[in-house]
């Protein structure tokens, strides 16, 4: 490992970015979904920022007791304080946490690396915003976690709370979806908004993240038994509904819908198709701001053939080089082997290591709210 | 374990077995049928992945029919009339080709004095070989010249064998670029970029006639990556060059050479001072091979394209810049940025007047000299855009009178394994709408990227455009033609040629022309085309083609 930690370094040599830390994670059984993601994290340096700056400035709080956000920004924290250059940490007390926190990543199963993200940063939410409650010293504290919410499509983190508080999570990755239903009858358009933090999509084989998008945003029709309530025909009726994203985020994340359940088999299935992503890219399906850049800077890959088993892995592009994180072993690779990650043409290719998350950050000036 | 976080999809997806629905041995379009005349592939046991794996590109060279130096050259993609005879035998060869116990115990000892010759006895050592073989293969004819793996497949364009009629293997590293010249003055036409930086050039004809698998009567360019060890990432020969060529590398440097000089000499080039800005260096010694070095960009050259004239210079990268150069002048013109993502491929119109490219952002663009900027996005592509080309041998059904005048017709595939084809008639172009003032002229309310280019000065590049102030054009047809991600199209006077990345190739003949072609052999084929070129015309509504 130590050897590994060295021979990054002479990869990088006089090009070893000032003040940056290149550590691998240790593996406590399984718990690659949860390091593959960290890193991705780690490396969003508008988000790792913002931890550290949060982390240095309420650290005294009255030794406030531990969460997970403050066993992340003690991971993070001890990382980029690390005096050596790369090497290999264990996050221990992270990893403890969130298996006292949530009992789905407590056995030692192979865990899905998109609901522990989504669970991470709706866990880091909740705990910002009851400490913002609660140094208001406003009586009324918000309810429990709501149960993990799954991209946008099921809508639980939705505006339905007044007022939502908007912290740094938000203003990283937080984005707005609006959902458009026009009735076919009286054509009133009906827009309902919804936020996300990352977007679902589903994958075709041989396509592409814009493809994927644009049919993430496609005109669907609601006829026969789906139709549509409206409210000013007062009554059910055919009408076409598509989504929009209304507020692009300034950190994107686009969860590749690989695991799929195929009805005919009763299980899940891994979908190992092609589907590229490039490095550069922007939403043609906004409601304005169309033409937002973004740039590629992490992805979660998963590594094997089903949905029960196999291993996470994460790229990641920091400071113009690209980085290959395995647990506790971290390799410079070529931009060009991105491309290996992309999936199978034909289904039974021998390639198993797919895409699967996708961290996209806004070349755009700054993380606006 | 169930997974919740993906139980939540919905089923409205194509379902997971709809994988391989039978793919057509046809496809249509408003002017008929193409049909899929010839497949190419190579025999995969024959393979050796031991350097990764590779992009297939496939390179057209047509042979004519004496020894170079002796007759005047045909024209283009005429096909001799004696295929028949030519496929029998290159079916012999493939045979030969497919034992792996093969002897060479003549050929090799020939081919071997023939590598150890000189460059200018190569000629004449090429003509004594064939004399030697002549009797198994003429050489001569239209080939397609394709990689693969650690080799380079050579196959007759016009014969129903599968398989090729010759395979070179490279032991050092992959060939990933190639490119042949059909007017080369002495024996050597076929050029090789390998994925070390290595250049070959080599005479066609003496590799055909050798029976061995390696490359004979070769001159090595760039040895060892001597010059510059990136990847080559695409090789053209400068029309009219007098045997000049240029090699596009993967680091952004492009160099020139002279098939006539020895590439031993020489060739150190100063350091580049500014990576970000385009510079020409030439080399420091006159016996120097390469005796040029363009800096053009930052990050790979991902393909290059010279106009027919050979007087522009087209090149496409990773920064997503189509740019532009006067060849001779060593100039910086025009260019633009696509709309995001690397640009992967781009090809001339025949009058020099527009560039197409594709890229990682799904789009055909069509970029015009005229006004230096891009004037239509082909949207239709579900993947990215791997090959670009117009067909220079449509000629546009404009004559029945209704005064539509369809100008250019253009071809795209990409990656998610379909072939497109689009009219471009650019009276028919409509600008949409733009958000501007008021009264404002429309041309210029959105800035930079509508000014016309005349004040602009020489050399500026376009930023990306604004998706709403770019004409947009929708395919004429779109057909799903192969089960691997497509790397490029040719057009043929008779044919679309297709080919995926992992090396399979299909000829598409153009209506009219494959009705008499199937079946049996390509006797008459010349008369035949003609004949049945009428057909061309029945024009057909086209709406009614698309996917």
């Amino acid at each position: 490992m130590g050897a590994a930690g060295s021979k990054l370094e002479k990869a990088l040599g006089d090009q070893f970015p000032e003040g940056e830390r290149y550590f691998g994670l240790e593996n406590f059984g399984n718990t690659c979904y949860c390091n593959s993601v960290l890193q991705a994290l780690y490396f969003c340096v508008p988000f790792r920022e913002q931890l550290l700056d949060y982390y240095a400035n309420n650290k005294n709080i009255g030794d406030a007791e531990e969460n997970l956000l403050t066993c992340l920004a003690d991971l993070f924290t001890q990382i980029s304080s690390q005096k050596k250059k790369t090497g290999v940490i264990a996050p221990k007390r992270f990893v403890q946490r969130l298996k006292k926190q949530n009992e789905l990543f407590r056995s030692y199963m192979h865990q899905d690396a998109h609901e522990f993200l989504n669970f991470l940063l709706n866990e880091l939410v909740d705990i910002l915003e009851k400490e913002a409650q609660a140094a208001k010293s406003d009586p009324e504290t918000s309810s429990p976690t709501e149960k993990t919410a799954n991209g946008p499509k099921n809508g639980q983190l939705n505006g339905v709370r007044k007022e939502p508080l908007v912290t740094w999570v938000h203003k990283n990755f937080q984005g707005i979806l609006t959902n458009e239903t026009k009735c076919l009858r009286c054509e009133t358009v009906t827009a309902r908004d919804e936020t996300f933090f990352d977007l679902s999509l589903d994958i075709e084989q041989n396509s592409s993240i814009t493809s994927c998008l644009k049919n993430f945003s496609s005109t669907e029709t609601l006829n026969a038994e789906d139709k549509f309530f409206c409210d000013k025909c007062c009554s059910l009726q055919e009408a076409q509904k598509r989504m929009k994203i209304k507020k692009p985020p300034h950190i994107l994340v686009i969860h590749l819908k690989r695991f799929k359940y195929i009805e005919q088999l009763g299980r899940y299935k891994k979908l190992s198709y092609r589907v590229v992503f490039p490095l550069e890219l922007k939403l043609s399906n906004t409601v304005e701001d169309a033409d937002i850049e973004y740039s590629l800077f992490a992805v979660v890959v998963h590594v094997g053939s089903g949905p029960n088993h196999g291993h996470y892995v994460s790229l990641v592009k920091s400071h113009n080089h690209w980085l290959f994180f395995d647990d506790e072993n971290v390799e410079m690779i070529d931009e060009s082997a991105v491309q290996t990650f992309f999936g199978s043409a034909q289904e039974y290719s021998s390639n198993t290591d797919h895409g699967y998350i996708l961290f996209y950050e806004s070349l755009g000036a700054s993380n606006k709210s | 374990m169930i997974n919740p976080s993906n139980g939540m999809i919905s089923t409205s997806s194509a379902a997971a077995n709809a994988q391989s629905p039978g793919l057509k041995t046809y496809f249509k379009t408003p002017e008929g049928r193409y049909k899929l005349h010839y497949e190419k592939t190579h025999p995969s046991g024959l393979l050796h992945y031991a350097h990764g794996k590779t992009v297939t590109q496939v390179t057209i060279a047509n042979l004519k029919d004496k020894p170079a130096p002796s007759t005047p050259p045909a024209p283009p993609s005429s096909f001799s009339a004696s295929s028949g005879v030519r496929s029998a035998a290159a079916r012999l060869l493939g045979a030969g080709n497919g034992s792996r116990a093969l002897g060479f115990v003549g050929g090799n000892g020939g081919s071997k004095s023939l590598s150890g010759s000189s460059r200018i006895g190569s000629l004449g050592a090429s003509s004594s070989s064939s004399s030697m073989i002549n009797t198994n293969f003429d050489g001569k004819g239209t080939y397609i010249i394709f990689n693969v793996g650690d080799a380079i497949f050579i196959s007759d364009l016009n014969s129903q064998d599968k398989d090729p009629i010759k395979s070179i293997h490279f032991s050092n590293s992959n060939p990933v670029c190639h490119a042949f010249d059909q007017d080369a003055k002495d024996g050597h036409d076929l050029l090789i970029g390998l994925n070390s930086g290595d250049v070959y050039s080599v005479s066609l004809r003496q590799q055909l006639q050798d029976v061995g698998k390696k490359l004979v009567g070769a001159h090595h360019y760039n040895k060892d990556g001597s010059v510059n060890n990136g990847r080559c990432a695409s090789i053209a020969w400068v029309p009219g060059g007098d045997g000049a060529f240029v090699v596009a590398h993967a680091d952004g440097n492009l160099y020139v050479y002279e098939k006539s000089k020895d590439g031993a000499g020489d060739s150190s080039f100063p350091v580049i001072k500014d990576q970000t800005q385009f510079s020409v260096a030439h080399a420091r010694y006159s016996k120097s091979n390469p005796i040029a070095r363009w800096h053009i960009c930052q990050g790979p050259i991902n393909s290059i394209a010279f106009s027919t004239d050979g007087t522009h210079l087209a090149t496409v990268g990773r920064d997503g810049y189509l740019r532009v150069f006067d060849y001779s002048k060593e100039q910086l013109i025009c260019g633009g940025k696509s709309y995001y993502g690397a640009l992967l491929c781009c090809a001339w119109s025949m009058d020099g007047k527009y560039i197409l490219t594709g890229g990682e952002d799904d789009l055909v663009q069509v970029w015009s000299m005229e006004d230096r900027k891009v004037v239509a996005w082909g949207e239709g592509h579900n993947s990215w855009v791997s090959g670009v080309a117009f067909d220079s041998y449509w000629s546009s059904p404009n004559s029945d009178g209704t005064g539509e005048t369809v100008m250019y017709r253009f071809g795209s595939v990409g990656q998610d394994t379909r072939l497109l084809l689009w009219d471009l008639e650019m009276d028919e172009i409509v600008v949409p709408f733009r958000r501007g003032p008021p009264g404002g002229s429309p041309t210029f309310s959105t800035g930079s990227q509508s000014a016309h280019w005349d004040n602009v000065p020489v050399g500026t590049l376009q930023p990306a455009p604004s998706i709403r102030d770019v004409p947009k054009l929708s395919p004429l047809v779109a057909h799903r033609i192969h089960t691997e991600p497509l790397s490029g199209v040719i057009f043929t006077q008779e044919s679309v040629l297709t080919v995926c990345r992992e090396g399979h190739i299909k000829i598409w003949m153009r209506p009219g022309f494959a009705e008499s072609q199937s079946g049996n052999n390509s006797e008459t084929l010349l008369s035949t085309s003609s004949k049945e070129k009428p057909l061309l015309s029945s024009k057909v509504g086209s709406s009614s083609y698309r996917q």
